[in-house]
Parts: structure tokens; sequence; C-alpha cells
């Protein structure tokens, strides 16, 4: 798994590809997290190369997710398909989060 | 069991994880599966080994053995470890319904084994987890 951050003016957008799984999911957990010890607020998932995730990698987005939602900040995933939308919409958790086909709309709506 | 079964038996650990994935493969190419159902298969099997490798020994450690055969394009799937009962098809469903704040940590990956296989089976035979089931269900394939 591949994770390139990019800090935007109001958010930093973090682009996830390859497999999240149960070896992987922490660097994802770490990698949102160093981006919240340096201030931000709101992070943006850009998934579309995201090819698999197992419930190790959605309890990484669920932690993240509730750390940002007691800072008042917020977790947004974008571009979800294949296994991982399968895996999100079967699990239901796909409603805790503010899901958008595209990181501009994910952006126009912070 | 049936003959025909190839097995793999290694230490239940996470570094095992690759290779138990690699031999399903193999299985998966006889079987004619899809990319798509090749990962759900994937995410099944390191659900299952995952949890045993985390629970079925501790503290101690051991071994699991994952066995399969090709069945008129269809895997049958078995995984068998020596470690404490735990029956996964007993266990309750997480509550999903919540909110971020009251989300139930575990029970996640049980959930996503039990809704993507065809045909869950548990027993326990001499001491063992008996855990079996078919790959694709028929009503997921290639989703």
């Amino acid at each position: 798994m591949q994770i390139e951050p990019t800090q935007l003016d109001k958010a930093v957008l973090l682009k996830v590809i390859g497999r999240m799984d149960a070896e992987s999911a922490p660097e994802f957990e770490q990698a949102c997290e160093r981006s919240i010890a340096q201030g931000a607020r709101h992070l943006i998932a850009e998934l579309s190369g995201l090819q698999y995730v197992s419930s190790m990698g959605l309890r990484s987005f669920l932690t993240v997710a509730q750390k940002l939602k007691s800072q008042n900040g917020s977790l947004s995933l974008c571009g979800l398909q294949g296994l991982p939308r399968q895996v999100f919409e079967m699990t239901k958790l796909i409603g805790l989060f503010p899901v958008y086909q595209s990181t501009d709309e994910a952006i126009a709506k912070l | 069991m049936d003959p025909g079964f190839r097995r793999l038996s290694l230490p239940a650990s996470l570094n095992s994880l690759q290779a138990f994935l690699e031999f399903a493969h193999t299985g998966a190419d006889a079987a004619g599966l899809a990319a798509a159902d090749r990962d759900q298969l994937d995410l099944v099997l390191e659900e299952l080994l995952v949890n045993v490798a985390r629970y079925a020994y501790q503290p101690g450690a051991g071994d699991v053995e994952l066995a399969y055969a090709v069945e008129a394009g269809k895997l049958l799937v078995q995984i068998v470890d020596k470690g404490r009962i735990f029956n996964p098809l007993e266990k309750e469903e997480p509550d999903l319904r919540g909110n971020l704040e009251n989300l139930p940590v575990g029970g996640l990956g049980i959930f996503l084994f039990r809704h993507l296989v065809d045909s869950p089976s548990y027993r326990r035979e001499q001491d063992c987890n008996i855990v079996s089931f078919r790959f694709p269900r028929p009503d997921l394939l290639g989703t």
C-alpha cells in the first residue's frame, strides 16, 4: 500500500493506493495521525486506487474518523469502488462518512 | 475429508498470511475465479486466519491448516486449528446502526466472512475447530 499526502488549503488529501490489510492498515492510521499532529482537522482519503480493504482497514478508517470528529473535523472518502465500496456498503459503515465521487466535490463541501 | 483436497499447514501468525493467500490463489485459478472474486476470497481468508492467529492459541502458539478442493467452478474451503473452541457462526453480529461514537470495535471480520461465503459451517472434532464454506456465493459472483 502506498499513501501520498498533499497539503491543501483547508484539508490534507491522502491518496491511498493498493491493498489495506491487517499488515498495512496501521500505516494508514499513522499517516493520518501525522497529519492530525501537524494541525489538520479535515482529511480527504482518495480511494480510487484502493483495491482491497479488510476489517482491520475498516477499523483504521473508523478510528481516524472518531478522532477527527471529536475535534470537530472530518474524514471524507472519495472514489470508493470495487471491493472496498462493497465492504463499506455491506457493513453499512459507508453511512458514517461523508462520501464523494471526486476530491473536488469533497473540497467544495468543506 | 474427501480426497482431492490440497492442504497447507503453517504457524498461526500474521507472517503466514501471504503464503496462505498464494496457496489459495492456485485454487482460485483452478476454479476459474474472476479477479474480483479472488479479492473477496483473500478478504475472507484474511479475516479467518488473522482471527486464528490472534486468539486461537493465546498466550501460546500453534498451527493452522488451510485446505481447498475445486468443484464445478467453486472452491470448497476448510480452515482447521487446534486452539480454544471458537464458532464464528455463533458470534453475535455487531450492531452497525450506531454513530461513530458508539460503534462496536470487534466483530467486523466475522461479519464479512459470514456475508461473503456460501454455506458456512462449523464443527468441533478431535479438539479441532473446523470452519468450512463454499466460495463464491452465487448471488455475489463477480461483484
